[in-house]
């Protein structure tokens, strides 16, 4: 049974064909036997792939392939790279269901449009002057309403600057990353390993706490 | 079990219009009803909401008391379906947009501020900001908050999968979130303040008769403890006095709802405990201005009563916009 209904399947289409710019899904998966979701999510992807002809899919066996998934940065699967124009660095770590559907389609968009949604103007002025890496992972859960908030903001400034990583984690889908950053709770923001923001936090203080953590 | 929707949030916003016949703060039951009535009858509206639409309902594992459900229904589910029948008659919704400020210009005119400095233009305004659930004080509360301590259980409940936690209050809330928490952990121990549990007595067997389940009742939780993470809470025996350590991983606390009015500071009259009083039809007292849902003083936090809320204030305001038109 195909996942999405036609319904979706209209506002994903009518999203996504106005992107100028042609997404690759890079997806990363286990042998089935090791990975509850590979297969859900590989469907999923497909179904975006045949409701627009700007999203295509390419995948990988995490084990076989481990050279391109280095390429990536990726060392764990189930994992899809969102790839626009170039590679702005978002990622999506577990199977993007429930609310955190959401979240996907707007990462697509926003590698596919290469621009950033709603960031404001001094966010946009202080990445333009950073000038380390920062990595942006984002623990969420599917069931959490104010998740989305958090993961897209993530990719909103890993599109806005070359600098930033954004990687959403699905964190009951990975104990071992959840309890080595102890998330109990979600959204979880950590920058850099150390910054740490609980909550769906204002894109001011995501921007203090990338600034307190290169200083 | 797991489904795929999209948010109208986090793609798309509003149509970009700043004019609106209505604008109601706040996609819980009672803005989301508001807008079904209004939307369908013409009045162009617009729905703002400061995370994803559904509120605290949407929060909720499963309802089962909402009529026309008699399996019940997962609350998000639910309020997913409220959002598309609004959508349907045409109401915007634009999630994760806080309002910060409501400014009362004239009659006919009341402009809506928000966090991200846009001002929207509406004749009529409904509040319907909720509750959000009540923080208890203690010390170590704010500490472990996102460290072991959580107020949304279906947010945190996946990451406590095979652990001991403990629920704090076991009235409604508590013991609905408490059935959803004994899916996922190993043991889950309610801790009650009162001699006795005022839920509903489903709720009560459910969670009473469950193999891996505890209840302290006249027990007062006084401290929340812990290292990075949490470790135990520290709690009283009423009748007894006698203070023990409980360890655990996790603590939901379930006791009781607040208000989301601090934004509106005087603007509208309020109780209290800070819920917006409003006449049998919703009206504040401010010219243009209503409240409706939990926010609203004397409600009982249950969707069928926002909805009912939402119901009467659309029906006001086809009156009150119609009179303005003359």
């Amino acid at each position: 049974m195909a996942l999405l209904n036609d319904e979706i399947r209209g506002q994903v289409r009518e999203l996504l064909d106005a992107m100028p710019d042609v997404v690759r899904l890079v997806f990363f998966k286990l042998p089935e036997d090791q990975c509850e979701y590979c297969g859900v999510i590989e469907e999923l992807i497909t179904e975006l792939a045949e409701t627009s002809a700007r999203v295509v899919v390419e995948t990988h066996q995490l084990d076989a392939d481990k050279d391109v998934a280095e390429s990536y940065g990726i060392d764990r699967a189930p994992a899809l790279a969102i790839v626009g124009a170039k590679d702005y660095g978002l990622r999506f770590f577990g199977l993007p269901a429930n609310y955190e559907f959401s979240t996907l389609i707007h990462g697509i968009q926003a590698a596919g449009h290469g621009a950033p949604g709603q960031l404001e103007e001094s966010t946009l002025s202080y990445l333009a002057s950073l000038n380390a890496p920062v990595h942006y992972q984002v623990f969420v859960t599917p069931t959490c309403p104010y998740c989305p908030g958090a993961a897209v903001l993530a990719y909103d400034m890993a599109v806005a600057s070359d600098w930033v990583r954004a990687e959403v984690v699905e964190a009951s889908e990975f104990p071992e990353i959840a309890d080595r950053y102890s998330v109990m709770g979600v959204p979880l923001n950590v920058i850099n390993e150390t910054g740490r923001v609980e909550g769906r936090a204002p894109q001011q203080m995501i921007v203090e706490t990338i600034k307190s953590v290169l200083a | 079990m797991f489904d795929f929707k999209l948010s109208t949030d986090v793609s798309k916003g509003s149509s970009g219009s700043s004019r609106y016949d209505l604008i109601i703060v706040g996609g819980g039951p009672s803005g989301l009803a508001a807008a079904i009535y209004a939307a369908r009858d013409g009045i162009k509206t617009l729905v703002i909401e400061k995370s994803a639409a559904g509120g605290l309902a949407a929060t909720t594992d499963h309802i089962e008391n909402y009529p026309g459900f008699p399996e019940g229904i997962a609350g998000s589910d639910l309020m997913d379906l409220f959002q598309k029948q609004a959508v349907r008659f045409g109401a915007e919704i634009l999630e994760f947009e806080e309002v910060t400020r409501i400014e009362p210009v004239r009659k006919g005119l009341l402009r809506v501020h928000t966090a991200s400095d846009e001002v929207f233009e509406a004749k009529l305004v409904m509040l319907a900001t909720g509750s959000k659930p009540k923080k208890l004080n203690l010390p170590g509360e704010d500490e472990f908050y996102g460290r072991g301590l959580s107020y949304c259980a279906t947010c945190d409940g996946p990451l406590f999968r095979g652990k001991d936690v403990v629920v704090i209050g076991a009235g409604n809330s508590g013991l609905q979130e408490g059935v959803n928490l004994l899916s996922y952990a190993r043991s889950v121990t309610f801790i009650e303040f009162l001699p006795y549990s005022i839920a509903e007595k489903i709720l009560q067997e459910r969670t009473m008769n469950h193999p891996n389940s505890t209840f302290y009742f006249n027990h007062q939780v006084l401290e929340i403890k812990g290292d990075k993470m949490v470790t135990a809470v520290v709690m009283k025996d009423r009748a007894t006095g006698e203070v023990k350590e409980l360890p655990t991983e996790g603590v939901f606390i379930y006791v009781g709802y607040s208000p989301d009015t601090k934004f509106l500071g005087d603007l509208v009259e309020m109780n209290q405990w800070g819920y917006i009083k409003t006449d049998t039809q919703m009206w504040t007292g401010v010219e243009g201005l209503m409240a409706i849902g939990d926010v609203r003083a004397n409600n009982l936090a249950q969707v069928t009563v926002a909805v009912s809320d939402g119901t009467k204030a659309a029906l006001a305001a086809r009156e009150y916009l119609a009179k303005l038109e003359e």
